[in-house]
């Protein structure tokens, strides 16, 4: 429970059941219910096994909302891409890794570059794949 | 907007389906009916049956739980309970009934989701002041 005047910032997984009348700025995830209500804020992505329920003074505006069921009162401020269903939830996006993309390899040196102007400009097809 | 183009086939024509209520246009179909085409409509549409296309109406649109739509819907409040595939834009309101299922983005100004409706989709809730006689 996140009461009216907490506040949390980062990620929260959470075996069970969570509400939230506060703010939250990061992602939540629960294996039971989420139920967003009074003044509370959601800011993130949120995925709830079972059933989610933003109330009607409730804000959730969510990059991705992974939901078994939804129900969202009239009044509520909702925004995000809804999936819903079994399948949405049951396989779970991993937590965020942070693993920077190899960066495509400046090599334009394979090429038999006659011309005089060497510009790599367009790296595009030569790095990524091969 | 005071254009009708209605497209229609089977029984839900303009003419057979239109019933007056509170003095406002109203386009009714039935369980049986079926709509294909595009229909920009100054009232409010009652939809059942089978509806494929695009339908604007000025007014209301309604889904009943039987029906099979797959549609760009826009209206001011949207009352959704079928089985629904397009975008929905609702001016005012949309509400998803206990038995809708929709797949589709969603533009709304306020938005009711009933527990047991389905939804797939992009929500995005915004303001409609200047857009309402837009399009």
């Amino acid at each position: 429970m996140l009461g009216p005047a907490d506040r949390l910032v980062g990620q929260l997984y959470i075996e069970g059941d969570l509400r939230v009348s506060g703010t939250v700025e990061g992602a939540l995830e629960a294996t039971g219910d989420i139920v967003i209500s009074d003044g509370g804020k959601v800011n993130g992505a949120v995925t709830a096994y079972n059933r989610l329920v933003v109330g009607t003074a409730a804000s959730l505006v969510g990059s991705d909302v992974r939901v078994g069921r939804l129900t969202v009162e009239d009044g509520a401020t909702f925004s995000g891409h809804v999936s819903m269903g079994k399948e949405a939830v049951e396989r779970r996006p991993p937590p965020v890794e942070v693993v920077p993309e190899p960066v495509a390899e400046a090599t334009p040196v394979d090429q038999p570059v006659d011309v005089v102007i060497p510009q790599p400009e367009k790296p595009i097809q030569k790095g990524k794949r091969r | 907007m005071d254009v009708q183009e209605a497209v229609a086939e089977g029984t839900a024509s303009a003419e057979n389906g239109e019933v007056k209520r509170d003095g406002r246009k109203q386009f009714t179909m039935g369980p049986s009916d079926i709509f294909e085409g595009k229909l920009i409509y100054d009232g409010s549409i009652h939809a059942d049956g089978r509806l494929e296309g695009e339908v604007r109406v000025s007014g209301n649109i309604d889904v009943a739980s039987g029906a099979q739509v797959k549609a760009l819907l826009e209206g001011s409040n949207v009352s959704l309970k079928g089985t629904i595939e397009g975008a929905v834009t609702a001016r005012d309101k949309l509400t998803l009934g206990k038995n809708a299922r929709l797949s589709g983005d969603v533009v709304v100004r306020r938005l009711q989701i009933d527990d047991g409706a389905t939804l797939n989709g992009h929500v995005r809730m915004g303001d409609f002041e200047h857009q309402a006689s837009g399009q």
